[in-house]
C-alpha cells in the first residue's frame, strides 16, 4: 500500500497489539536533534492501495523516540519524549484531554519505552540519563528505577513468559538483564564491543534475546550462556538501530539500520539474511511486525515515510 | 531572509550549490545538475520565485521592458514551508504544559532572534562570506550537514553562526544529542572524525562542548569492562576505541558522571593503587584536554578533516548514500534553511526557506563526487599548492564530461567554461588531467542519468508552429498566466536553440512557477547561449548572492563588469582564479565613480554590501540607486529587505510601502510588510498583511503559517480555526486592511 507521508523525521513504529489496521508513530524534527515532535496514529486501508489515513496527531515540544501501545486498553499509547518526560495518550479522547498524563522524571531524553505484555499494567522508559524506569499506568510516579549503565540506555524490553524480567540494552556496550524482584540487575552481558543500542527477546525462546549494535552486527544470545552469542548475523553496512523477533516464527527477525535498509535473518538457517528491503531513502530507524497479522511489516525512516506491508511484496508498490 | 527580496530576481536562476564550489563555475554545473536528481523529490508549493528586479531592467537590450512584466505576484519573501514554527505555538496553546511553558519563557527571554547572521568559515582566501537567513533555517541546515556528513565520511565544516538566538537549553541539546548520535551514524569512523565533525558543528553554534554534557561513553568504564572481561576469562576484543577519544572524553567528563562513585567501584574491583594510577593519567589527558580546549576550534577541525580528508573521500561510493538528499547538504554547509522555532516565534523577513526546501527535496548524486573533484574551499590553504592545477582541471572535468553527454545542456557549458568567460585552463593542463578525472567520469557518467539538470521540454505544445512565440510568452508572462507563458517560451527556445533572451525569460517564468529545476536550466541555457548577456550574468550573480555562494556571486557579478562596454576597462583581460569581496567591490565602487548616474552598478554595490553584511553601506547604495530609479518597486524591496536585516524593521515598514505604492499587487511587498510589523512585536498589525498577500496568492504556504504565528501570538485564537481552513473571507472580514 502507498507509503505515508509525516512531516518529520520517523522514529519509531508499532502496531496496536488489538487493532490490525492501527499503527502509531514516533516522529521527531531536524532528526531529533533539536525541534518538535509528534505521534501519529495511522489507519491502514482494508483494501490494499487505498491510502493509509491519519486518525490521530499529538504534538510534542520536543522529539518523540518511541512509543507503544498498552497492552490492557486498546486505545492507550505511551510516547518518550526527548525533553525527558513521557506522555500517556488516549486515543479515544479528543485532542484538548490529551495528552492524558505527562511523566517527568527523566532528566535527560527518554529513547524508549516498553509496554509488559504479560502485566499488562506496567512500562519500561529507557532514558540517556543511563537508568530505566517502571512505571504502572494508575501511579503518577514510577515504581523504581534501575540504575546501573554507564552510559545512555537505548532500548529496553520486557521478556514475554517472565513478568518481571527484562533486558536493557546501553552505551556501555553492554546488555543487562533485570528481574524487578530483585535489588540489581541479574545478569551483564558485554554484548558488543560498540554501544549497543537495541535488545529484543524470543517470543518463543524466554532465554533467547538479540542485540544490534553500532558495531553493524546483530548477536542472539542464550542467557543461560552468555560468554558466546548464539550467532552473529553480518549484513548491515552500518549501525543497527533496532532488531525485533517476530511474533509468529521463533526464530525470525526483523532489523532496521543507518544503512537505510530493513533486513529480515532467520537465525537458526546458514544464510540467515532472508530478506532485504532497501526502499527507504534515508536512515531506517524504526520498524515492527504485526502481532495480528503474520508477516505484515511497518517501517519508518528519516526520509519522513512510513510504508506498511506484507513480507515478500514491494514496499513501495502501491 | 532578506537576501532572498534583495536579489529577487536572483531566484529566477538560483542554482542549488555548494558553498565549497563557488569560486568555480562547475560548482554551479554540479549542483544545478544535483538539484534534480532526488529521488525523493516533493516539491513544495512554496518555492521561491524570481522576480525582474531593477538591474535586469537596465540590462534588458531587446527593449522589452523588463521592469512591466508581473515579477512579483507569484513571489514569496517567507520562511520554510514546514509548519515548525506554527506547531510549536499550536503546541503551546493547545497543551499549556510546563514543559512547554518553559519552552515558551526561552522563546521570550532569549536573543532577538535576528535575521542575520554569518555562517561560513571564511577561507583563507576570503573575508568570511555572510549568510543571511532565520536562524532556525541556518540552525537546521546546520544540523543537517552535520547528520549527513555521516554519508560517505565528509568532513564537516565548521561555520559561523552568531546570533542564533539558542537558549541554553536547545543548545544543550545539540550538544548532546549531536554527541550521541554521532557516534552512531558515524560508526565506522575513527573517534577522532567523529570528535572533529561534532566539534565542528558545536562550534558553529557557539556551544561549549566541555559543558554538562552527556559526552560520549567515559572511557573509565571501558577499563573497567576490559577488567571485568579479563575476570571473566574472555577474549579482550580489539579495542573500539582510538585515541584521540581520550580528548573528547576529558573535555566532556569535567562536569558530569560521578567520579567517587565510579571511583568506589574502581577500587572495590582494582584497589587504589589501579586508581591512583589511573587517576595520574587522567590527569595528564586532563590537561591535555586543557589544552585542546584554549585551541582554536573551528582550525582543529579543520586540521582534524583536512587530515581525514584523503582517507573519508576515498569511502562510500554507494550510489544509495549519495543519492541522500542529506548529501546535498554536505556542499551547502552554510545555509540553514530549514526552520526550527523552538527558540524563535517571530518570522523574519526572508523567503530562502522555500528555495531551500526545494533544494532539501532535490538530490544530490553529485556531491560526493564533486567533492572528490575539487574539495571545500575550507581546504583552500592545503590545496593552494595544487590549486590552479584542481581548478583547471576541473574545467577539463567538464569538458571531458560535456563529450559523454553530447545532449546535455552541460555540454555546453562545460564548452562555455572551456572557452567563455569562465575558461581558464590550457589544453595542456586538461591533458594532463585527464586521466587522474577518468575514474569521477565514470563515477559520475553513471549517476548522472539521473541528476543532470536537462531542461525538460513540455509535451504537446501547441505553442509550436506560433508565429512569434517569444511575443506570445512575454505578453503571457505579462497577464501572469505563467504556465502557458513557458509552453509559449518552450516553442521560442526550441525554435530559437541560441535565443538567450528567450531562455531568460523561460527561466524566470519557472522560477516564478515555482520551478527552480527547470528555472535553472533554463537560465543555464541563456548564459551558454550568450556568456557575455549582462543580464544573465547579475542574474546568476544575484542568485549565487542568494545562495550565499559567495565566490560564484563574485564571479559573475565580475563577468557582469567585465563584460560591460562601458566598465570592462576596469577589468583585466583575464577572470581571475579566484575573487576577493572587497576587490569586487573595489571595482564597482570605481564604476561608481566613472558613472555615478548608473543605478545598475549601485545596485550591484548594494546586493555586493549585503553579501558582506555591511548593510548600512548597503542601504546608502540602494538609497543612491533609488534616487536615480524612484519607480522600481522591486528596489525599494530590496531596500526594505536590507533594513530588516540591518534591524530597522520600522525604516523597512516604509521602504515595502513605497514598493507597494508604486505596484499595488505585489505579493511579496505585502507578505514582508506583515513581517516587518511582526518582526517588531506587533502581530495584530502584521495580520491584514498576511491576509491581503494571501487573498492575492493563497497558494502561499508559509504565508499562511505566519499568519498562524501572528494570531496566536496576537491572542486570536477565535481566528485560527479560520486560518487552518483558509477561510480567506472570514479572514478578510475580520481583519480589514
Amino acid at each position: 500500500m502507498p507509503a505515508f507521508k509525516i512531516p518529520f523525521n520517523g522514529y519509531s513504529v508499532k502496531f496496536s497489539p488489538f487493532y490490525e489496521n492501527r499503527l502509531a508513530v514516533a516522529t521527531a524534527q531536524n532528526f531529533g536533534i533539536l525541534g518538535n515532535g509528534r505521534v501519529h496514529v495511522l489507519s491502514i486501508p482494508p483494501s490494499p492501495g487505498a491510502p493509509i489515513v491519519e486518525t490521530a496527531a499529538y504534538d510534542t515540544a520536543d522529539a518523540v523516540y518511541d512509543l507503544a501501545w498498552s497492552e490492557s486498553h486498546d486505545s492507550l499509547l505511551v510516547a518518550a519524549i526527548a525533553d525527558g518526560s513521557v506522555k500517556v495518550y488516549d486515543t479515544s479522547l479528543p485532542p484538548a484531554s490529551n495528552p492524558l498524563r505527562s511523566l517527568q522524571e527523566h532528566t535527560r531524553e527518554v529513547h524508549a519505552v516498553d509496554y509488559n505484555p504479560s502485566r499488562r499494567d506496567s512500562f519500561l522508559t529507557a532514558s540517556w540519563d543511563d537508568s530505566i524506569k517502571l512505571w504502572t499506568v494508575d501511579r503518577p510516579i514510577s515504581v523504581r528505577t534501575f540504575k546501573e549503565h554507564a552510559y545512555c540506555v537505548y532500548a529496553a524490553a520486557w521478556n514475554p513468559r517472565h513478568a518481571d524480567v527484562f533486558a536493557s540494552a546501553s552505551g556501555d556496550c553492554t546488555v543487562r538483564v533485570w528481574d524487578v524482584r530483585e535489588p540489581g540487575s541479574t545478569m551483564i552481558i558485554p554484548a558488543h564491543d560498540f554501544e549497543v543500542l537495541y535488545t529484543d527477546w524470543n517470543k518463543y525462546d524466554d532465554c533467547i534475546l538479540a542485540t544490534a549494535s553500532v558495531d553493524k552486527s546483530i548477536r542472539v544470545w542464550d542467557v543461560r550462556s552468555f560468554r558466546v552469542p548464539v550467532t552473529v548475523l553480518n549484513g548491515h553496512n552500518y549501525a543497527v538501530r533496532k532488531v525485533k523477533f517476530s511474533p509468529h516464527r521463533g526464530s525470525l527477525m526483523i532489523s532496521c539500520s543507518y544503512d537505510m535498509t530493513v533486513c529480515l535473518w532467520d537465525y537458526m538457517v546458514e544464510d540467515a539474511l532472508v530478506g532485504r528491503y532497501d526502499h527507504h531513502t534515508e536512515f531506517a530507524v524504526g520498524v515492527d511486525m504485526s502481532v495480528l497479522v503474520e508477516g505484515l511489516l511497518a517501517s519508518t525512516g528519516w526520509d519522513e515515510l512510513v510504508y506498511v506491508w506484507q513480507h515478500g511484496t514491494d514496499p513501495r508498490a502501491p | 531572509m532578506a537576501m532572498r527580496e534583495l536579489v529577487t530576481g536572483g531566484a529566477a536562476c538560483a542554482v542549488p550549490g555548494s558553498s565549497s564550489s563557488s569560486s568555480n563555475p562547475l560548482g554551479a554545473l554540479a549542483n544545478a545538475l544535483i538539484g534534480s536528481s532526488s529521488k525523493t523529490q516533493e516539491r513544495l508549493k512554496e518555492i521561491p520565485v524570481a522576480t525582474p528586479t531593477g538591474p535586469e531592467n537596465q540590462f534588458f537590450q531587446d527593449g522589452v521592458p523588463l521592469r512591466t512584466l508581473p515579477g512579483s505576484e507569484q513571489d514569496r519573501a517567507f520562511l520554510p514551508p514546514n509548519a515548525q514554527g506554527s506547531e510549536f505555538l499550536r503546541t503551546f496553546h493547545s497543551a499549556y504544559q510546563n514543559d512547554l511553558a518553559d519552552a515558551w519563557d526561552d522563546v521570550q527571554h532569549g536573543p532577538l532572534p535576528h535575521v542575520v547572521s554569518d555562517m561560513r568559515a571564511g577561507t583563507v582566501l576570503q573575508p568570511p562570506p555572510t549568510l543571511d537567513g532565520p536562524p532556525q533555517r541556518m540552525l537546521s541546515g546546520l544540523l543537517h550537514s552535520f547528520v549527513d556528513s555521516s554519508r560517505g565520511g565528509i568532513p564537516f565544516r565548521p561555520a559561523q553562526l552568531p546570533l542564533l538566538g539558542l537558549s541554553e537549553r536547545d543548545k544543550q541539546c545539540i550538544r548532546d544529542r549531536s554527541t550521541i548520535m554521532g557516534r552512531h551514524f558515524f560508526a565506522d569512523k575513527s573517534e577522532d572524525f567523529i570528535n572533529s565533525q561534532v566539534n565542528a558543528l558545536l562550534h558553529s553554534l557557539d556551544i561549549d562542548s566541555d559543558v554538562h554534557a552527556k559526552g560520549p561513553l567515559p572511557g573509565r568504564y571501558r577499563e573497567l569492562e576490559e577488567y571485568w572481561n579479563e575476570s571473566q576469562g574472555m577474549m579482550r576484543p580489539v579495542p573500539h576505541v582510538a585515541d584521540g577519544w581520550a580528548n573528547e572524553f576529558n573535555q566532556l567528563r569535567v562536569n558530569h558522571g560521578n567520579p567517587e562513585s565510579w571511583a568506589r567501584s574502581f577500587e572495590q574491583q582494582h584497589g587504589s593503587n589501579g586508581w591512583a594510577s589511573e587517576f595520574e593519567q587522567e590527569q595528564s589527558q586532563l590537561m591535555a584536554a586543557d589544552r585542546m580546549r584554549g585551541a582554536n576550534l573551528p582550525n582543529m577541525a579543520a586540521m582534524e578533516q583536512s587530515r581525514m580528508l584523503a582517507h573519508t573521500l576515498a569511502q562510500n561510493n554507494d550510489p544509495k548514500f549519495q543519492n541522500s538528499k542529506f548529501l546535498q547538504f554536505v556542499s551547502k554547509m552554510s545555509r540553514g534553511e530549514l526552520i526550527i522555532d523552538d527558540n524563535q516565534v517571530k518570522p523574519a523577513p526572508g523567503d530562502w526557506a522555500s528555495e531551500f526546501q526545494q533544494q532539501y527535496n532535490s538530490g544530490p548524486s553529485w556531491t560526493d563526487e564533486y567533492l572528490r573533484n575539487r574539495g571545500p574551499d575550507q581546504w583552500a590553504d592545503e590545496f593552494t599548492a595544487k590549486r590552479e592545477q584542481v581548478q583547471s582541471a576541473d574545467d577539463q572535468w567538464a569538458n571531458e564530461f560535456s563529450k559523454l553527454h553530447m545532449n546535455d545542456w552541460a555540454d555546453e557549458f562545460g564548452q562555455q567554461v572551456a572557452e567563455g568567460v569562465f575558461g581558464e585552463g590550457t589544453a595542456n593542463d586538461w591533458a594532463n588531467a585527464y586521466d587522474e578525472f577518468m575514474n569521477e567520469q565514470i563515477a559520475m557518467k553513471q549517476q548522472s542519468d539521473s541528476s543532470r539538470g536537462v531542461y525538460v521540454f513540455s509535451d504537446m505544445n501547441p505553442y509550436v508552429g506560433h508565429p512569434n512565440p517569444l511575443k506570445e510568452g512575454q505578453e503571457l508572462f505579462r497577464k501572469g498566466l505563467l504556465s502557458e507563458a513557458i509552453l509559449a517560451l518552450e516553442a521560442e527556445v526550441m525554435k530559437n536553440p541560441n535565443n538567450s533572451e528567450g531562455w531568460r525569460l523561460l527561466g524566470i517564468t519557472h522560477a516564478e512557477n515555482d520551478d527552480d529545476q527547470q528555472a535553472i536550466a533554463a537560465m543555464m541555457k541563456a548564459e551558454e547561449a550568450d556568456p557575455s548577456n549582462l543580464e544573465v550574468l547579475l542574474a546568476l550573480g544575484v542568485s549565487h548572492t542568494n545562495e550565499l555562494e559567495q565566490a560564484a556571486a563574485l564571479r559573475y557579478l565580475y563577468g557582469w563588469l567585465h563584460h560591460h562596454p562601458k566598465y570592462k576597462t576596469l577589468t583585466t583581460p583575464e577572470m581571475p582564479l579566484s575573487f576577493y569581496h572587497a576587490d569586487v567591490a573595489g571595482l564597482f565602487n570605481e564604476a561608481a565613480q566613472m558613472s555615478p548616474e548608473d543605478a545598475d552598478v549601485h545596485i550591484v554595490l548594494g546586493v555586493l554590501y549585503n553579501l558582506s553584511r555591511e548593510y548600512d553601506r548597503a542601504i546608502a547604495s540602494f538609497q543612491t540607486a533609488l534616487n536615480l530609479k524612484p519607480n522600481d518597486y522591486s528596489l525599494w524591496n530590496k531596500l526594505g529587505a536590507t533594513q530588516a536585516n540591518s534591524v530597522q524593521s520600522a525604516d523597512a515598514i516604509s521602504a515595502y510601502q513605497r514598493a507597494l505604492d508604486l505596484k499595488p499587487n505585489y505579493v511579496r511587498a505585502w507578505a514582508n510588510m506583515g513581517i516587518g510589523y511582526a518582526n517588531q512585536g506587533m502581530y495584530e498589525e502584521s495580520i491584514p498583511y498576511y491576509v491581503r498577500a494571501l487573498t492575492m496568492n493563497p497558494k502561499a504556504d508559509n504565508a499562511w503559517q505566519y499568519l498562524r504565528i501572528s494570531l496566536s501570538s496576537a491572542s486570536r485564537h477565535d481566528m485560527l480555526e479560520a486560518c487552518d481552513s483558509r477561510n480567506l473571507d472570514a479572514l478578510q472580514k475580520e481583519f480589514p486592511l
